[in-house]
Parts: C-alpha cells; sequence; structure tokens
C-alpha cells in the first residue's frame, strides 16, 4: 500500500513539476507570475488527445505535435500581448500586476477557446499502455512509470540544454540581467521568446502525459495551475531544481493523505503542505541563490 | 569611427539628450566628461542601443547603426561596458569573460584575447577559477572590461570604469585602457574623474545638461580656466605628479 501510494505519488509530482518547472522559468527569466500556464497545459492535452485520435500517430509522436504546437501558441501570445506589458516592469511590481490580469484574462479566454473548438464535454485520450506491472503486492499501472520516464527525460534534456549549450548559456545570461546580454551579442527578444515556448512546451508535456489517467476537459487547467504554483513555491519560486523537487513534495502528499486520510479532501493536502513551507521557510525550500539566475 | 550628430534620447517622456555632436577618431581615447546627471550614461545606452535615440543620428564605421538592436551593434564591433559592474557570481572568472566572445566562433582568435585580456589584467589570470562573486571592486571592473573586449570591437566604450574605486585600482584601470588603445581599439570613456580622464585622452568632450558645452584637445581642457575651475580644483603640481604615474 504505502509503496504503491509513493509511486503513485512520485508520478503525478513529476506532473506537477513539469507545471511548477515552466512557471519558475518564466518567471526567473521574463518576469512573469504566468496565470495562464494552466491552460497550456490544457491545449496541450487536447492537442496530443485530438492528435492522437484523430491522426491516428503514435503515443510519442503525439507527443512531439503536441510540444511543438503548444510552444508555439505559447510564444505568440507572449509576443503579442505580455512583451508590451512587460516593458513597464514585472514580477512583484505595481506594473507587474497588469501582466497577472492579462494572464487571468488570457486564460478565461483560451478556456472558452477550447470551449469552441472541442466543447465542454470531458474527452477520453484512450492509449492502450499495455498491463499493469504487478511484484507481490505491488500494483503499478505502466501509465505512470511513462509518466515518470517522460518527465524525467524532459527535465534532463533541460537541464543539459540550459547548462551546456551555448542557447542555454545565453538564455541564463538574459535572465540574469538582460542589458548585459544584449551588450554581449545575445538576441534577447529571441531568448524571451524561446524561454517562454519551452515553459509551455513542458507544460504540454504534462497535459499529454496526464491524458490518459483523467480525461482531457477544459477546465483542467484551473487546478494544475494553483497545484503548480504550490510546487512552485514549496521548492523556491524560480528555482528550476525546487520546481521539481517541490513537485514530487506535493505529489506525494497527496497521494499519501488520500491513501491514508481521505480521498475526498485530496486537493487539500497540497495547500497544506504550501501553507507549512510558507510559515516554516517562507522562501521555501532551495534558497533564492540556486535559481536560474545565479 | 564613430559620428554622432544631434542626438536626442531620453526615458518615457524625459528627454535626457537634447541634440549632442560628437565624433570619435580612430585609434584614440575620447573622453566625455561630465557630473552626475549631465546625461553621459544616456548617451552611451543611446549609441550601444540599449536606448532608442528620438532624433538624430550615430554613424559607426561608415554605416547608420542608430536604432538598430544592441545585439546587431555589438556585432558590428562596438561594445558597451555598462557602469554597474555586473557579472555573473555564480560562474567563475574564466566562464565570465568568456561570454563575452559569444558573437564569436573562431577558436585561435577567442583562445588569443583570453591571453590578451589576462596581459592586461594578469590578476584576472590568477583568480580565472573562482567564483566571479569573490572578486574586489577594481577586479570586476577588470571582468568587465575584459569580457567588452572578448567580442574583438573595433571599439569599446567604457561607462566611468572609475567609479566608486580605491586610488590604486583607479590607476590599474586607466594603465590598461591605455594599453588597450595602445594596441588598436578605440575606445570611449565616460568619466567624472576629469583630471585623469582628460590625461589619458587625445580629445575630450564636456558634457552638460545635454549638450556639449565644450570640446578640444585634452591637453587644451586640462589646462582650460574653466574646466579648471568646474571640474579639477587642486594645482598644475598635482596634474603632473598624477601624469607620471601613467
Amino acid at each position: 500500500m504505502l509503496v504503491d501510494l509513493v509511486m503513485i505519488g512520485l508520478s503525478i509530482g513529476m506532473i506537477y513539476g513539469l507545471v511548477a518547472l515552466g512557471i519558475s522559468l518564466i518567471y526567473s527569466g521574463l518576469d512573469i507570475v504566468h496565470f495562464a500556464h494552466g491552460e497550456m497545459y490544457m491545449f496541450g492535452a487536447f492537442i496530443g488527445m485530438t492528435v492522437y485520435t484523430q491522426l491516428n500517430l503514435l503515443y510519442p509522436f503525439t507527443f512531439v505535435v503536441a510540444l511543438l504546437g503548444t510552444a508555439l501558441m505559447g510564444i505568440v501570445i507572449e509576443r503579442v500581448f505580455y512583451r508590451r506589458l512587460t516593458a513597464g516592469g514585472g514580477g512583484y511590481t505595481v506594473a507587474g500586476m497588469g501582466i497577472i490580469i492579462c494572464g487571468f484574462g488570457m486564460a478565461l479566454f483560451l478556456q472558452n477557446l477550447a470551449y469552441v473548438i472541442w466543447d465542454p464535454t470531458p474527452k477520453p485520450f484512450p492509449v492502450d499502455f499495455g498491463r499493469a506491472i504487478v511484484i507481490g503486492d505491488i500494483y503499478y499501472p505502466r501509465v505512470y512509470l511513462w509518466i515518470v520516464i517522460m518527465a524525467v527525460a524532459l527535465m534532463v534534456v533541460l537541464n543539459v540544454f540550459l547548462r551546456h549549450t551555448k542557447l542555454g548559456l545565453a538564455i541564463r545570461a538574459m535572465a540574469r540581467n538582460k542589458d548585459i546580454a544584449f551588450l554581449m551579442g545575445i538576441n534577447v527578444p529571441l531568448m524571451i521568446s524561446l524561454t517562454f515556448g519551452v515553459a509551455c512546451a513542458l507544460a504540454a508535456a504534462a497535459g499529454v502525459l496526464i491524458g490518459p489517467i483523467n480525461h482531457v476537459e477544459i477546465y483542467m487547467g484551473y487546478l494544475i495551475l494553483i497545484k503548480g504554483f504550490a510546487a512552485a513555491v514549496v521548492g523556491g519560486f524560480g528555482s528550476l531544481p525546487g520546481a521539481v523537487v517541490g513537485g514530487v513534495i506535493v505529489g506525494v502528499a497527496e497521494s499519501l493523505g488520500a491513501g491514508y486520510l481521505s480521498g475526498n479532501y485530496k486537493d487539500i493536502y497540497a495547500f497544506l503542505i504550501l501553507i507549512f513551507v510558507l510559515m516554516v521557510r517562507p522562501s521555501g525550500l532551495f534558497s533564492v541563490e540556486t535559481k536560474l539566475k545565479a | 569611427m564613430l559620428k554622432i550628430k544631434d542626438l536626442h534620447a531620453g526615458y518615457g517622456r524625459i528627454q535626457i539628450l537634447a541634440g549632442v555632436n560628437l565624433e570619435a577618431e580612430e585609434g584614440q581615447v575620447t573622453a566625455v566628461l561630465g557630473g552626475n546627471g549631465t546625461g553621459k550614461s544616456t548617451l552611451l545606452k543611446a549609441i550601444s542601443g540599449l536606448i532608442v535615440p528620438w532624433n538624430g543620428s550615430v554613424e559607426f564605421d561608415g554605416e547608420p547603426v542608430e536604432g538598430l538592436r544592441p545585439d546587431r551593434i555589438v556585432r558590428r564591433g562596438l561594445v558597451q561596458v555598462t557602469q554597474g559592474k555586473e557579472v555573473y557570481p555564480a560562474m567563475s572568472v574564466e566562464e565570465n569573460i568568456k561570454l563575452g566572445a559569444y558573437v564569436r566562433s573562431d577558436r585561435q582568435g577567442i583562445a588569443d584575447d583570453f591571453e590578451r585580456v589576462y596581459s592586461y589584467f594578469p590578476i584576472l589570470k590568477e583568480h580565472r577559477k573562482s567564483h566571479a562573486g569573490i572578486l574586489s571592486g577594481g577586479q570586476l571592473q577588470m571582468l568587465c572590461i575584459g569580457r567588452g573586449l572578448m567580442a574583438n570591437p573595433k571599439m569599446i566604450m567604457l561607462d566611468e570604469p572609475s567609479s566608486a574605486l580605491a586610488p590604486q585600482a583607479v590607476m590599474d584601470i586607466f594603465r590598461s585602457i591605455n594599453r588597450i588603445r595602445r594596441d588598436g581599439t578605440t575606445v570611449l570613456l565616460v568619466e567624472q574623474n576629469v583630471r585623469m580622464a582628460l590625461l589619458l585622452a587625445n580629445y575630450g568632450y564636456v558634457i552638460k545638461d545635454g549638450v556639449i558645452h565644450m570640446e578640444g584637445l585634452a591637453r587644451d581642457l586640462i589646462n582650460d580656466d574653466n574646466v579648471r575651475l568646474s571640474y579639477l580644483g587642486g594645482t598644475v603640481a598635482d596634474t603632473t605628479g598624477a601624469a607620471a604615474t601613467l
């Protein structure tokens, strides 16, 4: 029982981690607290589901299409709406309020757009992963294993990209100081687009991974946004390793709480942890020094 | 090499530069002098593209560059070193310097320029594996100048390299600027340390309220009564004493 719950919690935690990674990446790189990030997750899931059921593509190809499609959508949204607003400052500043409100508006708009395209009935995302893995008492559906593998692979790729490629270096330089990055000859607007696109693709990946477990529906972005924020804050807002660790903590806590206490209050456990961390260590588990900006 | 005509610029609705005319000759150090809030840094930002000029023209190496994005201007060989001594504290000194070569792909040239930077600033070579966060103010300034030189610019613009430094560090920085010029890189030097700047420079401009207030050969400006009264103070003996150390 305990092992089952921890393993499933770990998988769900990876989903939260992917969303939180995107939120942290956007915050540390662009000074935007992105409130429409849940809708990127929702659109990723819908694009994946549509491609999978309509075109009969293999699940891995579905993945690629959903990631690219959502990244492109994110890039357009950032370019057209957020960038004008960030010119006046972002983050927690007064000017940043405009961006937050714009994000909420964008979330509503995207939900309604999805309503028009896909209608509000939950849709199945029927992927057959084969039989569950059974070792003694442990029962582990393969879909959860698939989530862990894909999520870890994406995190490793992101880490290598940011730490060991020239583009990654340019993104880190841009995140730290846009003027200095400009003066080193870095194409800062391109790096901003790239960062936003990558963050949205991570959310889409989470959406495509969760799709086969839950149904895909247009309101799925709302709760994941809050869980993603909880994960990001628990880990230390803006810290990339923190986002992943925060996601796993929230996921495992939720799973254990649902298993041992009560499944009805599943969504509460994430916030209990969030409140506890904010009381004990408000900067999150990973201090600011470890974040992308350093 | 750099020709600026009637340059207007500012932030939001606030005008800072009200028609600056300035030229910098190849192979020379041109100094732009003035007190706080006279528009010196704004001038550099308008040249490097960090802010878009409202009006007027900036011509670099025979081609107009006003309104271009900063990274494009860097690729044309005009690099600005900002005032904040901003580095990446968690990266090593070596990695920080290497960042300056972002626009280049010629390995040999980059390696040569590494040696060049280390020859100007041997202390950076000593600390090359340390985190940049541990450096002193003077060393940070050296790191920023070194990083700027790694782009192999035709011209480098330095924004108050002597600000907030100890006298000895100021001397070191000015000595290295002298060597940078000797090795063929044109320098535009913005300074509040008028005496040192004029001792080093070939030509000087005094900026006041967003316009060029006075200009001339550096050796003439340093003996000019107005400049002496407004910016220098002290005696001729102080000046010649400082000159001997360069």
